[in-house]
């Protein structure tokens, strides 16, 4: 057989790709080709005084950038990443290195029918059973590499088929997880479906099944008396939900009850009880008035499609959202945030907006904004059941909502309250009082640390000097006894419109107004650390570009509830985005 | 018309995954009791790098599942314990309270710990290959990692020919030969390691968790010739070929109780780092 000359084989794959996205009654369509690209590099110094210990290579380096080409029905889509080496802590869990292709699909949409083949993200619902997604900055990302298929049959019933493996690493490329992941999920939505309902009301059922199938391996595991066993492992488990929506101009209503079988895995110690959760939110919103109040468990629902991830932030099928408040000033938001604990746990919120009007006494000439917010997370009140007698291996007996309520079953409390106010015409200032109970031994991973009890004060204003100049700032300060102590922090950022910014910041850990504090129960001298850094950035068109230097903190970084460990650092950090 | 086609789609893609579900009512097959395996013959033996570190609160498990795995496989499994990863191997502070206080990191490890990314503990390298197309391998994956190489067969053929321990250094003579042809350079490595350590440790199954007398076992102490040992192999071996490696060395200052210690002789792929052969002698059989 002769092989084709080089040039005829290339003009033969150009027509290809024309043919492929030439479609009929769209041929006079060019191509779009849109992306952005980011660029994080940090340069580390060693800092024994806050427990930094720069890489061997001195540098830290994380990039990545995204091209999108749309033509008509079709879009196809690429994403080169490098890490050389990545951040210090980053990412969340399995290890990233190296250059090359994270991410790349080809989508064809017609009509109402939607086929993606390649690397996709997907969620069902509040994601209980399904969610692939990724949050790039805390270095989590489960894209699935396989084949989606949407369809719409009909108005307001949408149909989704998914399958593929999830992505584990990066390792000069995506490393994908071994675990295969099928699932499928249905939604109808009832104004659309029926016209005579009313469109200002709506009533949304969807229910999902998703089952990963993984070789069903024997597994050892060391029992309680010190006797190794050896465990048929399933190969194939399954998750399945249901859902109800409720909308209307002023309420809106969810529930959402998931289930999973048997699914034994290194975080569940490899028990065979059934995992359950249940979520419900309700919320009511007028004008000048929000409401809402929600409540969840979740008990053995870590949802995993290797039974022995490496880490739990790799390969989770899952998302269970958290119903705490995801705050953002730096103190609450980086000391003691909340993760949610997946396999076991109850929670409570609530949250009430309301807009004093202009012109009333508590609303002055500008009116002035209050929001109260409270949640607990607990866990739950379980009976062990002894892994050594019980055939079935269930582990422990739970029932839904029953927490344990005691101090050592607690997780986590938040109470806080913002009053947000414009004084004048230039002027805006938000005062927010905060009080913690946080479980940093859960939480954490920090076993045998107290229950941390912690109050904060957050005082913000704004000041506009003119159109093009305004200035803003954060004091915040921190009590408590236990853990780290005693925290303040400033923070100003002085932007010049439209294209410059300054920024300064110092995190001030004093630990204790006296000279000694109490440290995992000994007196020891009280420890003063601060941490500095200066940001100047600029932004022109879709291109920002920024410096920082100076100290970072060990802390916890969270997103949606999802949190990963942030090493102690100092150094200069260069940060580029832009987007086309 | 429309809607019989749309239940039927319906159906057939809710019903599809609903085959995929296995519901073990009991789990257990058997219950190992331990006990070594025997076996004649040169074949090819296993290093489980345990990556660990005092202040890892779920490490202890993972040692556990590394005991449990040598009671299984026996010789054919050699464990060193790696101490490494600073936020959970350095000393923690205040230094000097006694608590937490022992630094057993070695510039080995540390080396490892960046040249095979380790950000997290518990790991493990399983003869530093990948698993599941991973190189750092949860503990949970150990057993399965172990199986799909132990008892391979070789052309490596490692052994101590001589050792000594006294005055406060260690001499031996370690031997390869080559069972078969092998090309690419392979390097051999010799490490010290040092067994039933007392000190403390954070379990986070136990209680308080702070233990202060966690037995630590087979700790990497350092190595006789280098993080990356010697040459061994340079570009390709016949078979039949043995080549010698001696040395005599102090033994590392954090040894505690030279009774108690141990050499870990390996060669390893210097392309891949894949461990090819490991072999273990105790100072005290």
């Amino acid at each position: 057989m002769r092989s084709g000359h080089p040039r005829r084989l290339a003009a033969i794959a150009l027509a290809t790709a024309w043919a492929a996205f030439h479609i009929p009654g769209t041929a006079q369509q060019l191509p779009e080709v849109h992306g952005n690209f980011s660029a994080d590099g940090q340069y580390y110094n060693d800092d024994p005084d806050i427990g930094a210990v720069p890489p061997p290579q001195q540098w830290g380096f994380n990039a990545w950038g995204n091209v999108v080409m749309t033509m008509g029905r079709f879009q196809a889509g690429l994403r080169l990443e490098s890490y050389e080496p990545s951040l210090l802590g980053y990412p969340a869990g399995t290890p990233y290195k190296g250059s090359g292709i994270g991410y790349r699909y080809i989508n064809y949409h017609q009509a109402d029918l939607d086929i993606t083949v390649g690397n996709f993200f997907e969620q069902f619902g509040q994601g209980m059973v399904f969610r692939s997604y990724e949050e790039r900055y805390l270095g989590v990302d489960n894209a699935m590499d396989g084949v989606r298929v949407k369809y719409r049959p009909l108005p307001g019933l949408y149909l989704k088929g998914v399958m593929g493996r999830m992505r584990l690493a990066f390792d000069d490329g995506t490393v994908k997880g071994e675990g295969l992941v099928r699932g499928a999920d249905a939604e109808l939505s009832i104004s659309e479906l029926d016209s005579a309902w009313s469109h200002n009301w709506n009533l949304i059922l969807g229910g999902s099944f998703v089952s990963k199938y993984q070789t069903a391996a024997s597994q050892l595991v060391t029992q309680p008396d010190g006797s190794v066993a050896q465990l048929e492992m399933p190969a194939n488990v399954g998750a399945w939900a249901g859902r109800i929506n409720f909308t209307s101009p002023r309420w809106n209503v969810y529930a959402e009850y998931a289930y999973k079988i048997n699914d034994p895995n290194r975080r569940n110690n490899y028990i065979y009880k059934p995992g359950q959760g249940l979520l419900v939110n309700a919320t009511y919103s007028t004008r000048g008035l929000g409401i809402s109040v929600g409540a969840h468990s979740y008990d053995n629902m870590l949802y995993q499609s290797a039974r022995n991830a490496p880490t739990p932030f790799d390969l989770n099928i899952n998302f269970l959202p958290p119903l705490t408040k995801q705050h953002t000033y730096n103190l609450p938001a980086t000391l003691y945030p909340y993760a949610t604990q997946p396999n076991g746990e109850v929670s409570y919120q609530g949250e009430v907006f309301y807009k004093f009007k202009k012109g009333t006494p508590l609303g002055g000439k500008y009116g002035t904004k209050i929001a109260l917010n409270g949640s607990t997370a607990v866990g739950l009140d379980t009976t062990g059941v002894d892994l050594l007698t019980d055939s079935a291996r269930t582990g422990y007996r739970s029932s839904l909502f029953a927490g344990n309520y005691d101090i050592d079953g607690k997780y986590f409390t938040d109470l806080n309250v913002e009053l947000r106010k414009r004084v004048s015409e230039t002027w805006e200032l938000a005062l927010t009082y905060l009080y913690f109970e946080y479980d940093i031994d859960v939480i954490q991973g920090k076993p045998g640390k107290p229950l941390v009890f912690a109050d904060m004060v957050v005082l913000e204003g704004l000041h506009n000097f003119n159109d093009r100049t305004s200035l803003r700032f954060e004091v915040q300060h921190l009590w408590t006894k236990q853990d780290l102590g005693n925290w303040a922090t400033a923070v100003a950022e002085l932007t010049f419109s439209p294209h410059w910014f300054v920024a300064a910041q110092d995190q001030y850990n004093y630990e204790t107004f006296g000279s000694t504090f109490i440290k995992d129960g000994k007196e020891v001298p009280a420890e003063r650390t601060h941490y500095p850094i200066g940001s100047v950035g600029y932004i022109r068109g879709g291109n920002r570009f920024q410096v920082n230097y100076g100290r970072q903190r060990a802390g916890i970084f969270c997103v949606g509830g999802v949190c990963r460990q942030v090493p102690a650092a100092n150094g200069l950090t260069v940060s580029i985005t832009s987007t086309f | 018309m429309r809607s019989t086609r749309t239940l039927q789609a319906l159906a057939l893609l809710l019903a599809l995954p609903f085959a995929a579900c296995d519901k073990v009512e009991q789990p257990y097959e058997t219950v190992q009791d331990g006990g070594g395996s025997g076996g004649g013959g040169v074949v090819r033996k296993v290093l489980l790098e345990d990556m660990t570190g005092h202040r890892c609160n779920n490490c202890p498990a993972a040692a556990a599942q590394a005991t449990a795995l040598q009671g299984i496989h026996g010789e054919n499994l050699v464990v060193i314990a790696v101490h490494c990863v600073n936020g959970f191997a350095a000393p923690l502070p205040p230094v000097g309270d006694g608590i937490l206080d022992s630094d057993h990191r070695t510039p080995e490890g540390t080396a490892y710990e960046s040249a095979f990314g380790i950000t997290f503990l518990p790991t493990g390298l399983i003869s530093r290959r990948p698993f599941n197309s991973v190189l750092q391998i949860s503990d949970g994956d150990w057993g399965d990692a172990v199986n799909a190489i132990i008892g391979d067969s070789t052309a490596f053929h490692l052994w101590f020919d001589a050792l000594t321990v006294g005055g406060g250094s260690v001499s031996t003579t370690v031997k390869l030969a080559l069972l078969g042809p092998v090309t690419g350079d392979h390097n051999l490595v010799v490490a010290l390691t040092e067994d039933h350590i007392i000190d403390w440790q954070i379990d986070v199954n136990a209680t308080p968790p702070e233990v202060p007398d966690y037995e630590h076992r087979h700790m990497l102490r350092g190595n006789l010739n280098g993080t990356w040992g010697v040459p061994a192999i340079v570009g390709s071996a016949a078979a039949g070929d043995t080549l010698t490696f001696t040395y005599t060395n102090p033994l590392p200052g954090t040894v505690l109780d030279p009774d108690n210690c141990a050499l870990v002789a390996y060669v390893y792929d210097a392309a891949t780092k894949e461990v090819m052969q490991v072999e273990e002698r105790k100072f005290q059989p």
